[in-house]
């Protein structure tokens, strides 16, 4: 049996920013089908640049990101097929319905078929509720706008799957069903980096987590081996220790 | 992808209310500027039946264009009566505008609302269209998919284009119908096709300056940058470029003043009569002296004049909106061309009434020759400039959308 092929990879991948600042230092990493890796670091510590890197919003200074091996750069339209964005504050258009939103980004996906049902279909899997659906998001909750980020990514039902922050100022009830449905994603075969500053849930829905800082992955480690180690402990440690030698 | 983003710009007009303010403005502007303009030809109209000569009688006048409701232009100097008598032409103020408000503003045609109104819409439609989608943090959602910025840029032009120009044609359409119903305005199949040209102008117009929008738009991080910026290009190219060629021009052009060339005129005929009184030649070959004179100086004056014109229009073009007006105008059979062409034969007439009183003297008035003035053809029009206006307008919008695309090639979308 053949190595499963990584659906995100960023090989010796860097950013250096016009005014110096060197957002990702030589980070290389690979997500495969079916693995949730979490990244987790303080503000500034290049998580974001990471997954703007990954969907070609701004190029490397030097190394390479693929999408089901598709080099990013090079190919940047062919390689966004293979992959859904989440955001921390999912925007959407606010005189739109979910539905209608839902439509669009759909079709933006690829998915051009689809009829209504499938719609409702895919907005009950991500929980929201039923009588949002034909509601226009300007008054949505951030919940509810992050359930439909959700369920845009779900409809594209790309391999990849990118998550900045997206658990960021949900309330736990919310945060818990997001990272439900993340699992689920996961259990279909998903590979999914996630960005963000929250170490327990890291800690309980990462099958990898990584720790960025100063734009270096400084630490991962898997599942199995944070049975052992204090995850918090490490974080804070990375943290408080001196900064890094540039 | 571009239709998908086209069709969300589509409703996501639709579902504004800035957009059913804006479409009901333009709307009651054409519809106001359509009844006003209707009333002033029709007045105009009856002044015609009023001063229209009797058969024989020597005097050109044009009845007022009815498509001067729609781009006024110089239709009125057009319509003026120009009598010919032994010593040439005069000039007499024939049909002019009632209304006395004219006087003080800009004349309310459809041109007029076109230019200044439908103008700022558009800009009010492509003014955000970036700037918004980035403040509010979709664009990053629609370009996390496999969509490419040039489809984007696109569908939201065509997008914007629709829900502007689909109402605005209707509205246009539904206005001409009506105009239609009026027996005292009757429009030639002729007439038709140069209303529909004008129409197709007015589009080529709205797409320039959402160019223009959309443009400043990938320009700048904020809509309220952008609609400050916008506002002045705006004035810059309706109002001030266009008046500047005239004003530069003069500085370049010697144009003697209508007094002095009256004045000349007055000294000619003085000299002839005088001569005559001395009993040196007869009265006939004076007449030819005068006449030949006076057409040698209005020559004069129309060849420095139409280089004044020419010199003008195409500082002027320096704003595609002049372009526009020019193309319009020309079209609508009252621009600066047409009254040029028409000028030429009211003389071309006072030449043949002119040979008709001298080689028979007695000649009873009936015997005139009518004056008909027939407007220039329309293929003639186009080679005569509008063509070149129309495609320098709708150049500077290609140019603009092409630079809106450099633009947002390099946008920085977090």
């Amino acid at each position: 049996m053949t190595d499963p092929k990584p659906i995100l990879k960023a090989d010796d991948l860097s950013k250096r920013y016009e005014d110096g600042v060197l957002a990702v230092d030589h980070l290389n990493l690979s997500i495969y089908p079916g693995e949730v890796y979490c990244l987790l670091g303080a503000n500034g510590a290049g998580k974001t640049t990471t997954i703007n890197l990954f969907l070609n919003f701004i190029p490397p200074t030097t190394g390479t990101c693929f999408i089901n091996e598709i080099d990013v750069n090079k190919d940047p339209l062919e390689a966004k097929k293979y992959v859904a964005f989440v955001s921390e504050n999912v925007m959407l258009y606010g005189n739109f319905t979910a539905r209608q939103n839902l439509d669009f980004f759909a079709k933006l996906g690829g998915k051009t078929a689809l009829a209504k049902n499938d719609y409702y279909q895919v907005m009950r899997r991500v929980s929201l509720q039923e009588k949002a659906f034909d509601q226009r998001v300007k008054n949505f909750s951030k919940g509810m706008r992050q359930k439909l980020g959700i369920a845009i990514a779900v409809i594209k039902d790309a391999p990849g799957i990118l998550l900045d922050e997206p658990t960021s100022g949900l309330d736990p009830k919310a945060a818990t069903e997001f990272l439900e449905i993340m699992a689920e994603l996961k259990n279909e075969g998903k590979a999914i980096l996630m960005s963000t500053h929250d170490i327990f849930r890291a800690k309980e829905i990462g099958d990898r987590v990584g720790i960025m800082k100063e734009g270096r992955l400084v630490m991962e480690r898997t599942r199995q081996e944070l049975q052992y180690e204090d995850l918090v402990k490490i974080y804070i440690d990375y943290m408080k220790s001196e900064p890094l030698a540039v | 992808m571009t239709w998908t983003i086209a069709r969300k710009e589509i409703l996501s007009n639709l579902l504004s209310y800035k957009f059913y303010v804006v479409i009901l403005l333009a709307s009651v502007l054409a519809a106001t500027s359509f009844f006003v303009m209707t009333r002033d030809y029709k007045e105009r109209l009856a002044d015609y039946s009023l001063i229209r000569p009797k058969a024989g009688e020597p005097i050109a006048v044009n009845p007022p264009n009815p498509l001067s409701i729609f781009a006024k232009g110089l239709d009125e100097a057009m319509a003026r009566s120009f009598e010919v008598d032994r010593i040439g032409v005069t000039v007499r103020a024939g049909q002019k505008s009632g209304n006395a408000i004219f006087a003080f503003f800009p004349t309310p045609d459809f041109l007029y609302v076109v230019r200044v109104v439908l103008s700022l819409v558009a800009l009010l439609f492509g003014f955000d269209q970036v700037s918004r989608e980035k403040e509010a943090g979709t664009l990053r959602q629609i370009l996390a998919n496999q969509t490419s910025r040039s489809a984007v840029l696109l569908g939201k032009w065509a997008g914007n284009f629709l829900s502007l120009a689909i109402p605005f044609a209707l509205v246009t359409a539904l206005g001409i119908a009506v105009l239609g119903l009026d027996p005292d305005i009757r429009f030639s199949a002729d007439q038709v096709l140069r209303l529909a040209l004008i129409l197709v102008l007015t589009l080529i117009y709205i797409a320039f300056f959402l160019s223009l929008g959309i443009l400043i738009s990938t320009l700048t991080r904020r809509a309220s940058s952008s609609v400050i910026i916008l506002l002045f290009i705006w004035v810059l190219l309706v109002f001030i470029l266009p008046n500047l060629g005239t004003l530069v021009a003069r500085q370049m052009v010697d144009v003697p003043s209508v007094r002095a060339l009256s004045e000349k005129r007055e000294q000619v005929w003085t000299r002839e009569i005088l001569l005559r009184i001395k009993g040196q030649g007869d009265m006939p070959s004076h007449v030819r002296t005068i006449s030949a004179e006076n057409d040698a100086l209005e020559a004069d004056y129309r060849i420095k004049f139409d280089r004044l014109v020419n010199l003008s229009k195409n500082i002027n073009r320096i704003s595609p909106v002049a372009s526009f007006v020019y193309a319009v105008t020309e079209v609508a059979g009252t621009g600066i061309g047409e009254e040029g062409a028409f000028k030429r034969e009211v003389v071309r007439y006072k030449n043949a009434v002119l040979g008709k009183m001298l080689a028979s003297p007695n000649m009873e008035s009936s015997e005139y020759p009518a004056f008909l003035y027939h407007y220039r053809p329309l293929g003639r029009v186009l080679a005569g400039g509008a063509l070149f206006d129309t495609a320098w307008l709708a150049a500077f919008g290609v140019l603009f959308f092409a630079l809106s695309y450099l633009a947002f090639v390099r946008y920085d979308v977090r």
